[in-house]
């Protein structure tokens, strides 16, 4: 007996040893053997190479650094990896994932206050002291105030309703658009994506529906959806490394047909969608074509003749296709890339109204809205 | 490099350790003594120079004190001019920009700050050569005449840059002839599989709690004392962590390191505490400070003295900066009143009100160690004491997503873990270690591949 005891515990310390190299020098052996990725389609990044050698960057230590990093990017199932280590986590109690939370199947970013959220709306109120023209004002909640129920009890949030009661109060000149009100109303549907920080076609619709309510116009039925895509994993999936959840379906309920949609900088006209984008990691990018300094959609067929003015991001890519069916023109201008006064901008344009339409996840930390100002 | 990262893991040990035990003994410690110069290297190349300088002149020393055996006055003169030695480039690195921004603040003068990083795992390495001459001057060890392997000793590392601070007489003879087998490989590999495992899935993971507890805008009583709690853990799971994986190493090729911790926090007094946390550090303070400066058994004031000094010095060891002396010499203060009356008021309480008096002490003693920033430290004692309000819901929030994780750190802050292993029959623990082994690997490396967070606590001292 004592003899067998001895056996088996000289067997375990040889299968320990064992486990333990293999374990080290087999991923160390895959390392060098698989080839390496330019880019992460989940971590949404590129990924770093080998760095080059030289004197000069070994005596410094940048080599040995960048040699590091390209080791950890490159480490064999690195994915998989990540995965594996946020569950664990997730087991352990946590909720919070690199600034994100995730509330049962559901990814919901953390806001917080960039500290322009002051500044900010005084670029409002210039803005409807420059210009004649209508200026309507609708900040868009994101998930963590719509769906504010489902983050942990207790976590830290910033107060966005409070904060867009003060905008309201604060810009009495401009029209209010309660888009909050009309995505709270909706929210047992779906609002916003699960795995991205935008909100869906559906959540669009209430906000253009949210539009033409302060316009005084009926908004029309959202009709029926048509489904584009359902392996769509947002920007929340990639930041938050929470890969086990069920990807997105993106649909579309406009048909866009007859509408164009001219991209100025690049010199293109398309039309509302760009499919190329639903083979991509950027799939939400299907709507107008992602980030440009400013898109012009026309619509011949359009309720009015009217010209709208949206001063905007990302969020207005997928309300613009329920804005054409009314406006024959929409200008859609991005801040942060066309760089100009927005009131002039309106006047030379022959704008009929001006909609600022921000998320206020953005605006609280836009650092362009100074152009609204000017 | 640090053991907790992939190309440490993955690269660098396998390459190692391949090298190392299919070379010949004799030239083993020449092969420890250049892949330590490698590890040293790999951050601060330049640094590798101090390394060797270091090596010469402690080198040198060590032959000068045995030549002189005879003649004492010599003798302690080479010894002096060691200590000097070592101390003047721990000063230089560690300390100038202090010193001289202290001056300049007194008296208005501009003496140079160099803002030169520091060298790596300079407050131990220097503290070990040192080691060397004094226990050669006072026959603890024979001197080393073989400089490989004298260089072997200093760069060793496994204990390199974090400790324990190796003295040279507990492994003078473990350089020359040392045991290797498979049993002792595989010890050292349970053993630094542990300690990743308690610095990167555990201190890691509270380490986040502490943060967000000194970010705070608005910090409650109830978060700043859940803050300290987590900072605590984080620290001791980080320091010992790493100490347990500098001895598993040291066990893999074939070294036998004296243990660093012995499960500080069960302590009921200070005293104890300091018998249990960073023994290494304590070790070398007595043999080398107190002792010589004659101990206790001196007039009352002088050892009044001698452990004022012994406390100030270990204040600072950790850090240029007036909250590690403010921290040290409150340590000194507990010790001097432990000692001289507390202790025997102590011994009548119930075991665990002396352990909780015991944490109140140790942990408040983290806040001075912790917040560098003068200002900020007296903003965190308000908030212990209500100056931010007593609870908040983000207080409740954050104790629920770290309650299993706490929980676990205060087991593991017992012996429990261990009685309970050695309490398993054979057979059981021939079945598990290679499974714990494996599975701790896999979550360490699950850990190591996602983290930007993966800073090491003791790298600064």
């Amino acid at each position: 007996m004592k003899q067998n005891n001895k056996k088996i515990s000289r067997i375990s310390q040889a299968v320990t040893a064992i486990l333990f190299c293999g374990f080290l020098a087999g991923f160390g052996l895959l390392h060098v053997l698989l080839p390496d990725r330019t880019f992460s389609p989940v971590e949404n990044r590129t990924l770093a190479q080998l760095p080059e050698f030289s004197w000069s960057a070994l005596t410094d230590g940048s080599y040995t650094a960048k040699l590091e990093t390209y080791l950890e990017d490159q480490f064999p199932l690195r994915d998989g990896w990540m995965g594996l280590k946020n569950r664990y986590e997730y087991l352990l109690g946590k909720r919070e994932f690199h600034g994100v939370y995730l509330c049962g199947d559901r990814l919901i970013h953390k806001i917080e206050d960039a500290g322009r959220a002051e500044q900010n709306i005084t670029y409002l109120q210039k803005l409807t002291e420059l210009t004649d023209i209508p200026v309507y004002l609708g900040l868009i909640p994101t998930a963590a105030e719509v769906y504010r129920d489902a983050l942990p009890a207790g976590s830290e949030n910033f107060d966005q309703a409070a904060y867009l009661e003060k905008v309201r109060e604060s810009v009495p000149d401009a029209v209010w658009v309660d888009i909050a009100q009309a995505l709270t109303e909706h929210r047992r549907e779906q609002m916003f994506y699960r795995t991205d920080h935008h909100w869906t076609s559906q959540g669009a619709y209430y906000g253009y529906g949210a539009l033409m309510g302060a316009m005084g116009e009926q908004p029309e039925p959202l009709g029926t959806p048509e489904t584009v895509s359902d392996d769509f994993y947002g920007t929340l999936y990639s930041t938050s490394g929470v890969h086990w959840l069920e990807p997105d379906t993106i649909e579309r309920y406009v048909s866009g047909e007859g509408v164009t949609v001219e991209n100025t900088e690049k010199g293109e006209t398309h039309g509302l969608y760009v499919d190329s984008f639903l083979g991509e990691k950027d799939k939400y990018a299907s709507f107008l074509g992602g980030n440009t300094p400013l898109y012009i959609v026309r619509n011949r067929s359009a309720t009015s003749s009217e010209k709208l003015l949206v001063v905007r991001d990302s969020y207005s890519d997928s309300m613009a296709p329920f804005l054409s069916r009314y406006f024959a023109e929409i200008h859609l201008i991005d801040l942060r890339y066309y760089r100009t006064s927005v009131a002039e901008y309106a006047q030379e344009n022959g704008m009929d109204r001006i909609f600022v339409c921000y998320s206020v996840e953005n605006f609280v930390k836009d650092l362009d809205a100074v152009f609204m100002g000017r | 490099m640090i053991f907790s990262s992939l190309p440490f893991l993955f690269f660098y040990l396998m390459a190692v350790l391949a090298v190392y035990k299919l070379s010949p003994l004799k030239l083993r410690n020449l092969i420890l003594l250049l892949v330590s110069l490698f590890f040293y290297g790999w951050g601060e190349p330049v640094y590798i120079l101090i390394m060797l300088l270091s090596i010469a002149v402690d080198y040198v020393h060590g032959m000068l004190v045995e030549r002189w055996r005879e003649d004492d006055r010599k003798a302690r003169r080479a010894v002096a001019s060691s200590v000097f030695f070592n101390l003047a480039i721990l000063v230089f690195f560690k300390y100038w920009d202090f010193l001289m921004g202290t001056i300049n603040a007194l008296t208005g003068l501009h003496l140079p700050v160099l803002g030169l990083p520091l060298p790596i795992g300079i407050s131990f390495y220097t503290f070990q050569t040192m080691s060397y001459t004094i226990d050669v001057y006072r026959q603890d060890a024979p001197v080393q005449k073989n400089p490989i392997t004298f260089g072997a000793y200093v760069t060793l590392f496994p204990q390199l840059i974090a400790g324990p601070i190796v003295r040279y007489k507990s492994v003078a003879d473990q350089l020359e002839n040392r045991r290797e087998d498979l049993e002792k490989f595989v010890s050292g590999v349970r053993r630094f599989t542990v300690g990743a495992a308690k610095k990167v899935l555990l201190a890691n993971a509270i380490g986040q709690l502490w943060d967000q507890s000194l970010a705070a805008e608005n910090l409650t009583a109830a978060g700043a004392w859940l803050g300290l709690a987590a900072y605590a853990f984080q620290i001791y799971f980080d320091f010992s962590g790493y100490s347990d994986m500098a001895i598993g190493l040291g066990r893999m090729f074939g070294f036998e390191f004296l243990e660093n911790f012995n499960y500080p926090y069960i302590s009921k007094s200070v005293v104890e505490f300091w018998k249990r946390w960073h023994i290494s550090l304590t070790t070398w303070f007595r043999e080398y400070v107190y002792f010589p400066l004659g101990g206790s058994r001196v007039p009352k004031w002088k050892w009044i003295r001698n452990i004022l000094i012994v406390w100030t010095l270990t204040g600072i060891w950790h850090g240029a900066g007036w909250n590690f002396l403010l921290w040290g010499l409150y340590y000194g203060a507990w010790m001097l009143a432990e000692r001289l009356f507390l202790g025997k008021w102590l011994e009548k309480l119930p075991g665990a009100v002396r352990h909780v008096y015991t944490m109140v002490i140790v942990l408040i003693g983290w806040a001075l160690f912790a917040v560098e920033d003068m200002g900020r430290l007296g903003a965190y004692f308000s908030s212990l004491f209500g100056g931010g309000g007593w609870f908040s819901p983000v207080d409740g929030y954050r104790l629920r997503t770290y309650l299993p994780t706490l929980v676990i750190l205060a087991i593991g802050s017992t012996p429990l873990m261990g009685k309970l292993w050695d309490r398993l029959g054979e057979k059981a623990r021939a079945v598990l270690q290679p499974l714990l082994v494996l599975g701790a690997l896999i979550l360490c490396t699950a850990s190591l591949v996602d983290a930007g967070y993966n800073p090491f606590l003791y790298f600064r001292f």
